[in-house]
């Protein structure tokens, strides 16, 4: 199914979506075409989105986020989240604050099938001041001070994987972060792949599947889907491209002017790729493939 | 190793050197992005050959031939021990098994409290002067680690008595109170500045001068920070950087991306070069820098 298909199908206004990646194996594609339809009114269940995060607030589909952090890493920061939280532009959001470590627990609980979580981390800090979904408890066999997250069950999740079959059993060989729980807790998981592949190669290697094909309701095959974020073994990251991006994000004008040639005028996944164009993702690819030891 | 006197180095290779000094060999790094990683490498390169270093996208023990530049660079899982999914690693990190976590930030207090969420100015937390990135792993390193090192630059707008928001405890308010809220292991081991290096009081948890950078004075730190300064008996001078570790570190980061200004003009033909002379480098003097 096309990547255009899914979203429109499953992520309607007004849905909470969970986003995978951290750093790399980040959901780039998934969130400009969520901005290209205009699906608004949304609420954010992420650990530390880039994109999937400030593409959205910047274009005024987000109502509530539930993150960790937001920024562009090495790139630089999330001037969309900034000009939202500091100045309300283009509108206010609810922010609900945790720690990586917590929204994984939150996804760990939501997988499960429980409604929440202890943790160690918290205790002390402001994120109790400020975030009343945040409960301590002392531990009733031993006493122990620990602070519970209330599980997470997002309407959506979208996903990206290394390689999948046509049943969504999604197979990775580097990073996978939160994916595995995010896919369990959602209602509904979309799960895209670098590459879609035969089920006989899936079964050759199955401790790589993290995401068995239950969880999944619809798979797309979008390659260079994390661009310009990386993808293990398949594409190095685009540092440069990334710079250039989070420049043009530092002004309320630049940004909407980009997502007009990058996510409106391109019309597809496909036409940013073309935007970026093919030779340099090429040269992605084998400066990435030069450093594959071999797996 | 060549350990002579050594002058031609910058003052962010300084900050990286010493808090790859707070790393011991044999123990498990959790680094953030940037100079903590940096850091880290550094250390395995030198004193510490069989540190593990782990990044918050779940990736353990990686040796790759390229500068990290995330953390969740492919650079993270290439010649990785493990990749794990995150809250696995954070929970290893909660069990005990993470010596030392290497966290920076905007503001730092008295006691080591740390703010990576919001600076508040005027405002407040709902509507700050400024808005930070926010915890990512910093608030469960801070916690959880056995011991936490802080890289910051020494600044009065950056030193403050209390921070606006606790996004990473240190000792909270000094004393006992980080072990009465309930967290039982870590805290705040080292602060590590451009102009000096912090370390705690045992007692009191305040921040306690232990080092100044070679030409920097106890009154010029004093001067960032807006309390009366606490000072260990005996301060010393840092150890000014190797020339061996400040070659290790420009091998590493040949473009400056960050520790200098090499990201302002990157450009893709340039980056791309610096991947590929980073294979080959990193290859043809494996023995040394890979131990």
């Amino acid at each position: 199914m096309p990547l255009s298909e899914a979203v429109g199908t499953f992520v309607k206004p007004g849905v909470s979506v969970a986003f995978g990646g951290m750093g790399g194996t980040q959901c780039v594609a998934h969130a400009y075409e969520i901005a290209r339809q205009r699906i608004g009114d949304l609420t954010l269940l992420c650990e530390s989105p880039a994109e999937p995060a400030d593409l959205l607030i910047g274009m005024g589909l987000v109502r509530r986020a539930e993150v960790a952090w937001i920024a562009y890493a090495v790139a630089g920061l999330s001037y969309n989240y900034r000009r939202c939280v500091e100045n309300k532009v283009p509108r206010r959001i609810e922010l609900e604050e945790y720690s990586n470590y917590g929204m994984s627990l939150r996804f760990l609980a939501g997988a499960m099938g429980v409604p929440f979580m202890p943790t160690k981390s918290f205790l002390g800090s402001d994120f109790l001041t400020y975030n009343r979904q945040l409960k301590t408890m002392d531990d009733p066999y031993t006493g122990e001070r620990v602070v519970l997250v209330p599980a997470a069950r997002p309407d959506v999740a979208l996903i990206h994987c290394s390689r999948a079959d046509r049943s969504g059993n999604g197979q990775y060989f580097g990073i996978s972060a939160s994916a595995e729980n995010i896919a369990r807790a959602a209602r509904h998981t979309i799960l895209t792949c670098e590459k879609l592949v035969d089920e006989d190669l899936i079964r050759r290697t199955p401790n790589l599947t993290l995401i068995p094909g239950y969880t999944v309701d619809a798979v797309c095959e979008v390659p260079f889907a994390c661009h310009p974020w990386n993808m293990a073994y398949e594409y190095a990251y685009d540092l440069p491209f990334h710079t250039e991006q989070v420049k043009a994000f530092r002004t309320r004008e630049g940004f909407l002017a980009w997502m007009d040639d990058y996510c409106d005028a391109a019309g597809s996944w496909e036409g940013y790729l073309r935007r970026v164009g093919y030779e340099r993702l090429m040269k992605l690819r084998q400066a990435e493939q030069r450093f594959d030891p071999g797996v | 190793m060549n350990t002579e006197r050594y002058t031609g180095y910058t003052l962010s290779e300084l900050m990286i050197v010493a808090s790859a000094r707070e790393i011991r060999d044999g123990e498990v790094v959790f680094a953030g992005v940037g100079n903590p990683l940096l850091g880290a490498l550094l250390a395995q390169r030198t004193h510490a050959p069989n540190a593990v270093i782990a990044t918050e996208s779940g990736a353990v023990g990686p040796r790759p031939k390229r500068l990290i530049l995330g953390i969740g660079d492919c650079a993270c899982s290439e010649n990785a021990l493990c990749v794990e999914p995150l809250w696995r690693l954070f929970s290893d990190q909660q069990r005990g098994f993470v010596d030392i976590g290497m966290v920076g930030g905007a503001q730092v207090d008295r006691y080591g409290n740390l703010n990576s969420t919001a600076i508040f100015g005027s405002g407040s937390y709902e509507t700050p002067a400024s808005r930070l990135p926010g915890s990512g792993g910093a608030n469960d390193i801070a916690s959880s680690a056995l011991r936490t090192v802080i890289s910051i630059p020494l600044q009065r707008r950056r030193f403050l008595e209390r921070v606006d928001y606790i996004t990473s405890p240190g000792y909270l308010e000094g004393g006992d109170s980080r072990e009465r809220t309930g967290l039982r292991q870590g805290g705040s081991a080292a602060v590590i500045t451009d102009k000096c290096v912090f370390r705690f009081h045992p007692v009191t948890r305040e921040l306690m001068l232990a080092s100044v950078h070679p030409g920097v004075t106890v009154d010029e730190v004093q001067e960032q920070i807006p309390w009366e300064l606490l000072t260990a008996e005996h301060v010393t001078e840092t150890a000014a950087p190797t020339g061996e570790e400040v070659r290790i570190i420009r091998t590493l980061d040949p473009e400056q991306i960050f520790t200098g200004d090499g990201l302002k003009d990157l450009t893709f033909e340039k980056y791309i070069a610096m991947l590929e002379r980073s294979l080959e480098r990193m290859s043809g003097v494996k023995k040394e820098l890979f131990l």
